[in-house]
């Protein structure tokens, strides 16, 4: 029960009879508990659609539900829209019970949800659940250890199923419930009323049978089995092997023994008193307490429909705590309304664990798993955005060092600077030197380091929180120029380039806008300057560096731009690592050459298929509109019926020849004169 | 024909067993019993074939298969893989692919011309499907389901889906499959059709619990009753070509 619910339910005694029996007017099993009634697929609605199929074929509701776009007017463009990312991005919206978006909306929001990836697992999920109390309500019912109720009042009362029914007896909840009213009538009856609660732990025993709420008969024992100091009881101890031989040890093994004999001699002195009982509780854990009750020559039998476990912790077995658990187990929880119930109830189940009464708010489970989330295989999941690590091999032989995104950015800079100038990387500690050295000076020379920085960070951290450092950068005018050239509608950067120096260039080139985190290289790619691109990537532009989007220069460019790209790489296989860059490949223009000269003669070739077919298809009319007497007549034979070219063993009657017995029949029912022959 | 079997006293034959209109693909198991069901049905047209994926029997789940070829996880082992494809026919091209849902069978479900899968399949995979087995791919859901695998099973002349699958679903899938879909059960009221069903073009084979109403609706939403290997021009020719002059 969470403290936050207002009215404390009333509570109820099953053995305050007058009470009890005033709560049982009328009484229904809650809504919550109740399953819709098993869904059968009804064997009529499916021979009707059977019916309605073989009459019209695969149906034509060509219509895409998810997106709500209307029907198509060609399959063409019904697949095409199935393979659209809006119709994909859609799909999962709609399974994690959000509406669609419409295609404009899904093109604007394109660039957020690239960031923060808004199909999410984690955020959906709680949208979902509020979306659906229903269901969440009818899981939180089954799974509880209570039972649910209403009566003719519109109270709410729950009753622990252990003393309505055995754990292996399945109560059905289909429509009316009829089998849990029922159970729940019979405790009010006189007989039902005597009960017997046993418990068993670390050699305490204590048992006691009731008849309404007086104690009929009750007994508590404790002997000395369990090491105090180290803790568990000494047979448990044993069963690792390697049984400790002192003197102690001995003791506690004599006395479990003892306590066995013991506790089987009360119960079967009880043997009489139990008969009589309706329900026999019982707490014990492990197989060792379990041996006490139901060891050999026990009156009690596992199997019996009576005897069931107690659904919650107890603490150690004393005549109060028996006392106690006798009255958890027999106490009804009424809540006055339906409302009142559901908000306790999910309460109560959202907090893990639930503590079982008021009175056993002292006991505590020490060890609360953490209520850790059940994964629905049936939905998709997010897939957890992972960097590859950069491979660099060194010349020594230390094998691969893997640099990571956890690296500081300095190294990664020194190793690009140093493989662009031709000069091979020698092992991992002059880099760490150099990396010291860089940067003590870095603030000065580097004004772009910072700038990589954040946009690292960023990708870790979530959107919300905008990295200071990003704001600070101030872009330099040369760098706003030619991103003000590559927008204009020049087609050379070369002018601007030239002005810069070696290694200024190469910042400018790199510099990313802090609005969407494109560099010149992106610009110019999304621009459609094939160019300008071959351009900036000589001048230093790294093809890696991806924008706000995750899109490197080559992914963001046009179809047309990305041919610059790969003849680029062809150009200069060792400029840059490409393997980040997404470019496909190297593409040379002999190569461009040999496809396009492939393409053209493909194109030939169909052609001269599509030559050879209309041909075919004149020859074949020209025969067709000859009448057979002709035909039998001439050069070269077809089928008779379609015209089509005959098969090895062609088909025939009284000379006429046809491709397949269809035609043959046919031909035979146009011409039914014939058919005396 | 529909027909009856069990995998070692298991019903989800679909787990055990691929079928398709140029071969069949049955787990190694201990007992000849379940192998022997497909032998007498399909030897004398289709090669039965004997396999393992990385070591395991639930093949039928674990790969993807038509006429035309037959994808295989990541985790088959080169030998198993050799062994495939010593025993498929030349014609069908074999290929292991690198994917994180590395139960095939379970997110894609494919006839000879088009295939359904997962909203969250790579897309390298997605064109390895389209090549190897030449269909065209949609990304879509079974009654909510991503699991389209297991959820639909599909031949080139019907499908059955799962049961809760609305008349609309069915039939915007039917439209985009262009094969008649209806929803229906296997076993006894299982919804994982694909995993108590398999079928081609003039058979299946589905669970020992499967009900005689379930096995109706099979075979007339897959038009088993009047399919046959097609023997008419072989075998058949004379008599038909006597009756006929």
């Amino acid at each position: 029960m969470s403290s936050k619910v207002d009215v404390k339910p009333k509570t109820v005694r099953i053995y305050e009879l007058d009470q009890f029996e005033k709560l049982l007017k009328g009484i229904k099993v809650a809504a919550c508990m109740i399953t819709e009634s098993h869904q059968v697929v009804d064997e009529a609605s499916v021979l009707k659609r059977l019916r309605a199929l073989t009459l019209n074929g695969a149906s034509d509701g060509n219509a895409c539900s998810c997106c709500g776009v209307g029907p198509f007017d060609s399959r063409a463009q019904q697949t095409a829209h199935y393979k659209n990312h809006w119709h994909t991005y859609n799909l999962k919206r709609k399974l994690f019970g959000k509406s669609p978006l419409s295609l404009g909306q899904f093109n604007s929001r394109r660039c957020e949800d690239e960031n923060d990836s808004s199909v999410s697992g984690s955020d959906s999920e709680t949208e979902e659940k509020s979306k659906n109390p229903d269901s969440d309500l009818f899981a939180a019912a089954t799974r509880h250890c209570k039972a649910f109720f209403t009566n003719h009042k519109g109270q709410v009362f729950c009753i622990y199923r252990c003393i309505l029914h055995h754990k292996k007896e399945q109560l059905s909840t289909d429509g009316e419930g009829t089998a849990w009213v029922e159970r729940c009538e019979r405790l009010a009856l006189p007989g039902f009323q005597r009960w017997a609660v046993l418990m068993v732990s670390g050699g305490h025993f204590a048992g006691a049978i009731f008849a309404g709420s007086a104690v009929v008969l009750h007994k508590t024992m404790h002997s000395y089995v369990t090491r105090r100091g180290q803790g568990q009881g000494q047979l448990n101890r044993d069963q690792h092997g390697n049984a400790p031989r002192s003197a102690g040890a001995s003791l506690r093994r004599y006395n479990q023994a003892q306590f066995l004999e013991h506790v089987q001699d009360i119960i079967s002195s009880w043997t009489e008193d139990l008969v009589g009982c309706s329900l026999i509780l019982y707490r014990a854990v492990g197989s060792l307490n379990q041996g006490a009750l139901f060891g050999k020559n026990s009156p009690l039998n596992r199997d019996d429909m009576r005897v069931r476990a107690l659904p919650f912790p107890t603490r150690k077995p004393t005549y109060k705590e028996v006392q106690r658990v006798h009255e958890t187990v027999a106490s009804l929880e009424v809540y006055d309304t339906m409302e009142l119930f559901q908000k306790a109830l999910i309460a109560s189940t959202s907090k893990g664990p639930t503590k079982v009464n008021q009175e056993a708010n002292v006991e505590r489970t020490k060890k609360q798993k953490s209520p850790h989330k059940p994964i629905d295989r049936a939905k998709s999941r997010e897939r957890a955005p992972r960097e590859l690590p950069t491979q660099v091999m060194s010349s020594e032989d230390e094998g691969p060092c893997f640099i990571d995104s956890e690296t500081p950015v300095g190294w990664i800079k020194t190793l690009s600077e140093q493989s662009s100038n031709g000069v091979i990387t020698n092992s991992r500690k002059d880099l760490l030197n150099d990396h010291v050295l860089k940067s003590d000076h870095s603030d000065q020379s580097e004004p772009e380091v910072p700038e990589v920085k954040g946009v690292k960070k960023k990708k870790k951290k979530t959107e919300d929180k905008p990295p200071a450092k990003k704001t600070a950068v101030k872009i330099p005018d040369n760098v706003k120029k030619i991103w003000k050239i590559i927008s204009s509608s020049d087609t050379t950067l070369e002018p601007i380039l030239e002005e810069l120096e070696n290694d200024q260039l190469v910042v400018a080139c790199n510099m990313a806008d802090p609005k969407d985190g494109n560099t010149a290289l992106h610009k110019a790619a999304i621009a459609d300057k094939p160019d300008m691109v071959t351009q900036l990537l000589s001048a230093g532009g790294d093809p890696c560096v991806k924008n706000h989007q995750l899109q490197t220069p080559y992914a963001a460019a046009p179809p047309t731009t990305r041919l610059a790209f790969r003849m680029f790489q062809a150009q200069y296989p060792d400029k840059y690592n490409y393997n980040k860059s997404q470019i496909p490949g190297p593409v040379t223009p002999e190569q461009l050459e040999q496809e396009r000269e492939r393409k053209a003669q493909q194109k030939r070739a169909k052609r001269q298929r599509d030559k050879e077919k209309q041909a075919e298809r004149n020859k074949t009319n020209k025969f067709l509109s000859m009448t057979d007497s002709q035909k039998v007549k001439a050069v070269e034979f077809r089928c008779f019926f379609c015209g089509t070219q005959l098969p090895r063993e062609p088909f025939e009657y009284d000379s006429y020849q046809f491709c397949s017995i269809k035609c043959l029949q046919n031909h035979r029912n146009l011409r039914p004169l014939h058919k005396s022959a | 024909m529909a027909l009856r079997v069990q995998f070692e006293n298991n019903n989800e034959v679909g787990v055990f067993s691929k079928l398709t209109n140029s071969y069949c693909l049955v787990a190694i198991g201990g007992s000849e019993n379940f192998y022997s069901v497909f032998e007498a049905e399909l030897a004398d047209t289709i090669p039965v074939v004997h396999i393992s994926i990385a070591g395991c029997r639930i093949i039928g789940r674990m790969t993807v298969a038509n006429k035309n070829g037959l994808l295989v996880p990541a985790s088959t082992t080169d030998t198993e893989l050799q062994h495939i494809r010593n025993s498929l026919p030349d014609n069908v091209k074999v290929q292991r692919v690198e994917e994180r849902l590395s139960a095939l069978g379970n997110v894609i479900a494919c006839n000879d011309y088009v295939a359904l899968v997962h909203p969250d399949l790579d897309k390298d995979t997605e064109e390895i499907l389209a090549d190897t087995l030449d269909v065209e791919v949609f990304r879509q859901t079974v009654a909510g389901n991503v699991l389209v695998g297991s959820y639909t099973a599909l031949s080139n002349r019907g499908g059955l889906v799962h049961p809760k699958t609305t008349i609309q679903d069915q039939d915007e899938l039917s439209s985009l499959l262009q094969v008649p879909l209806v929803a229906g059960t296997v076993n006894r009221g299982s919804d994982v059709v694909a995993a108590g069903l398999v079928v081609n073009d003039w058979c299946a084979f589905c669970g020992m619990d499967t009900t005689s109403t379930e096995i109706s609706v099979i075979e007339s939403v897959f038009k088993l009753n009047d399919a046959k290997p097609t023997a008419i021009t072989s075998t058949m020719r004379a008599s038909l070509i006597d009756s006929m002059s």
